[in-house]
């Protein structure tokens, strides 16, 4: 092989930086993202729970039509789809203020949201029926029974699968450089571009992602100790 | 967790200097022994390499590799040989020549300092420069109109990083593929695409309604395309630039341009004089 | 008898094709302890949870304090405040300590304070005889606790109707006794219950009446005395020799 490796071109020139902003766009349409797809998985996941079969439907059709689509397509659908739908004046406005990262916001949020879904309503399944109809039984409405009782107990049960979803999410952010979103992966090979050096652009990439998983996952752990439910098998972190 | 990480970064650390050390590798040999030349090439780009109607991977880039060097290269080993195909795109072709899948990179790569640190190039095939695609009646008519717009590039092109450099109150978007920048344009997420005036051509000539688009402003960057190859390999580079300089001396390449680029090719994109002249140069003419 | 706190009137119920209640008659006074019992599947449980909606009743009616649950419109949480339940599995839920279960719906549906609610909430646990363990999650309480505790929890909403479903069945014998005891202070404070055990103990000691039931219907319907002594039916016969004799 005559591949001459060079590791300073990832802190020569502009490619720390580069790197830096790859990061913080990374983490900050992650972070918006989750939060759209908990909120999302949260009500959705509750609702194909309820006993109340058009609420039901309404979480079932939410999942099924996001999840079976692929992220790629609703980043352009969300690019491409939905500004035309807005005034002319709007459009031009969202496009000079950053309507990629939205759009890409947007994708990623709706999508695992989708999934995410479905980790919480396994979390809900695993809880016995007695235990809302406790709830219930002592005056409280089906919602406040989902919302004091339900979901929080669900909550606690489901963050490993959770932890493992929001990996997901973080790595799927890279789908956004297809619509010019400047995430950790594209500027990676923006470094490319400039070095030609591609194996140290996507090893550099791929550690920035180990790191940031690795992390993630720490903090998770963390929160599951945290709010464990006294009584239930403690799992080691 | 710190463990793990610790042993990753070993691992990347220790693969590091084995890698290069590896005996220069003779493509030849390597073809000789197969019997198959393997070529990165696009399938979105034309005129120079893309899926045509009838499902045919074609273009002007893969009819030099066909009819220029592939009778040199067969010549070098001794045999017949084939040519296959596999896709390239600007992040990719570099690494896939590197790790052994492709041999030679045919196809619309600019051939630059930066990218001669890693490959070789052979001589330039065509010549051209950075332009703008833009709606008719448009405002930008050029580079220096581009200030505060927001312009689409691609990915990986040696545009969009003088746009970065040298425009800066130009609002980049940079997008993985060209029918996604376009489709930016045609809905107005961006006011302009700029990319090689010729891939411009190509886009405006297999869009819709032609009529509607424009391809606007003086080359901004000079793009010699070439021929890309492992670094080092001077017997393989031999065979190549021969196939392309037999190619110009014996007219060949014009026919072949003319099929592609004359007035009834696929993109209508008459040689300059001075492209002409450019390209004559290099084999001493 | 118009003022009956519950009354079942040729109330029947089906789970699919399988009737599961058939033209139940009942009148619980309010202040009266009812036991009911039967072999399982006889309908018992699901007779008291018609009581405060947890299953829905599909013929005849059901007047609870006075108000018809089946008319369209009637809200079940209002009614829930003023019928308390316990559970065979307790069901407490199990992220809240002994003392948030208990606050729970007086702050969330009565609109207490959180003082107020924890005042009761001390006076009702020491009232179930385990005043120092309101700080324990529920794992770290004995059967007997968690089960009294669901006991304070239903009370802390002042209920006039207390409903309770096989409270020991889940309970190692040895802490059977001390839920019994709770509940049969209970029943002499005045509270009118309905409660579905095979603890006959309890009913001959507590119970102002006891309702045999067997397939969906009411078999028996008499005082603890004459059922235990000269129960009418072959098959009251049948299950009490069953159920004394083990």
């Amino acid at each position: 092989m005559n591949y001459q490796f060079k590791w300073s071109v990832l802190w020569s020139g502009q490619s720390g930086s580069w790197l830096l902003q790859g990061v913080i766009t990374t983490l900050e349409i992650s972070a918006l993202a989750w939060v759209l797809a908990a909120a999302l998985g949260i009500v959705s996941g509750a609702l194909r729970t309820v006993p109340f079969r058009p609420l039901r439907a309404v979480g079932t059709f939410y999942v099924e039509f996001f999840r079976n689509v692929p992220l790629l397509v609703w980043m352009f659908f969300w690019y491409f789809g939905v500004p035309p739908l807005l005034p002319r004046a709007a459009q031009d406005w969202i496009f000079n203020h950053g309507a990629e990262f939205w759009a890409g916001m947007f994708a990623l949020g709706v999508y695992h949201g989708a999934r995410m879904s479905e980790v919480i309503r396994a979390g809900i399944l695993a809880i016995p029926r007695t235990q809302f109809e406790a709830a219930v039984a002592m005056g409280l409405t089906t919602f406040q029974a989902y919302r004091l009782v339900i979901v929080p107990i669900a909550l606690r049960l489901i963050v490993p699968p959770a932890t493992n979803e929001s990996l997901n999410l973080l790595k799927n952010s890279s789908v956004a450089l297809t619509i010019s979103v400047a995430e950790l992966t594209f500027q990676t090979r923006q470094i490319e571009t400039y070095t030609a050096k591609a194996v140290e652009a996507l090893t550099a990439g791929t550690l920035i992602y180990l790191i940031l998983c690795v992390g993630i996952a720490a903090v998770m752990a963390r929160v599951e100790r945290r709010f464990a439910i006294p009584g239930l098998i403690a799992r080691g972190g | 967790m710190k463990r793990l990480l610790g042993v990753v970064v070993a691992l990347a650390l220790a693969l590091a200097p084995i890698a290069p050390v590896g005996a220069e590798q003779d493509t030849l040999a390597k073809i000789k022994e197969t019997g198959v030349l393997t070529i990165g090439t696009r399938t979105g780009s034309p005129p120079f390499a893309y899926v045509n109607k009838n499902n045919e991977w074609v273009g002007f880039s893969i009819d030099l590799v066909e009819m220029l060097v592939k009778p040199e290269v067969a010549k070098a080993v001794g045999k017949a040989i084939k040519i296959e195909k596999k896709e390239s795109t600007p992040p990719t072709r570099i690494p896939l020549l590197t790790n052994n899948s492709v041999d030679l990179i045919a196809e619309t790569m600019t051939d630059t300092a930066q990218r001669r640190e890693s490959v070789d190039f052979s001589l330039t095939f065509f010549y051209t420069g950075a332009q703008f695609l833009v709606k008719k009646g448009s405002p930008v008519k050029g580079v220096n109109d581009i200030a505060g717009k927001r312009i689409a590039s691609q990915q990986g092109s040696t545009n969009a990083k003088i746009i970065r450099e040298k425009y800066p109150q130009a609002q980049l978007r940079e997008f993985p593929d060209q029918p996604a920048a376009f489709q930016a344009l045609a809905q107005g997420q961006v006011d302009a695409y700029t990319n090689d005036g010729i891939q411009l051509a190509g886009l405006k000539a297999k869009a819709p309604n032609p009529g509607d688009w424009e391809v606007v402003g003086d080359f901004y960057s000079e793009e010699p395309y070439g021929m890309a190859m492992r670094k080092g390999d001077a017997k393989f580079k031999a065979a190549v630039d021969a196939g392309l300089k037999h190619g110009f001396e014996s007219g060949k390449y014009f026919e072949i341009y003319e099929k592609w680029f004359g007035p009834k090719g696929d993109v209508p994109y008459p040689m300059t004089p001075q492209v002409k002249t450019y390209l004559l140069k290099q084999i001493g003419k | 008898m118009a003022d009956a706190a519950i009354r079942f009137r040729d109330v029947n119920k089906w789970f699919g094709k399988h009737q599961v209640l058939a033209d139940i008659n009942l009148a619980v006074s309010p202040g009266e302890v009812m036991v009911v019992c039967g072999p399982s599947g006889s309908g018992k449980s699901t007779l008291i949870r018609c009581v405060n909606g947890l299953e829905a009743i599909q013929g005849g009616d059901l007047v609870v304090l006075g108000e018809s649950i089946v008319r369209s419109g009637v809200s079940m949480s209002a009614l829930r405040t003023r019928v308390g339940m316990v559970f065979q599995s307790f069901n407490l839920f199990p992220h809240m300590t002994v003392l948030e279960n208990i606050m729970l719906a007086p702050v969330r549906v009565r609109g207490l304070s959180a003082t107020e609610a924890e005042k009761t909430a001390r006076t009702l646990l020491a009232r179930v005889r385990i005043p120092d363990k309101a700080e324990n999650y529920p794992a770290n309480l004995s059967g007997g606790q968690q089960q009294r505790v669901a006991i304070a929890r239903a009370l802390a909403m002042q209920p006039k109707i207390m409903l309770f479903d096989e409270p020991t069945s889940a309970l190692d014998p040895e802490m059977i006794n001390e839920v019994l005891d709770v509940m049969t202070d209970l029943a002499k404070e005045g509270m009118t219950m309905m409660v579905v055990t095979h603890e006959m103990g309890f009913a001959r000691r507590v119970a102002h009446r006891v309702v045999f039931m067997d397939a969906g219907r009411v078999v028996e319907e008499a005082t603890p005395d004459a059922f235990f002594a000269a129960p009418k039916s072959e098959r009251a016969k049948d299950f009490l020799s069953k159920i004394l004799s083990h």
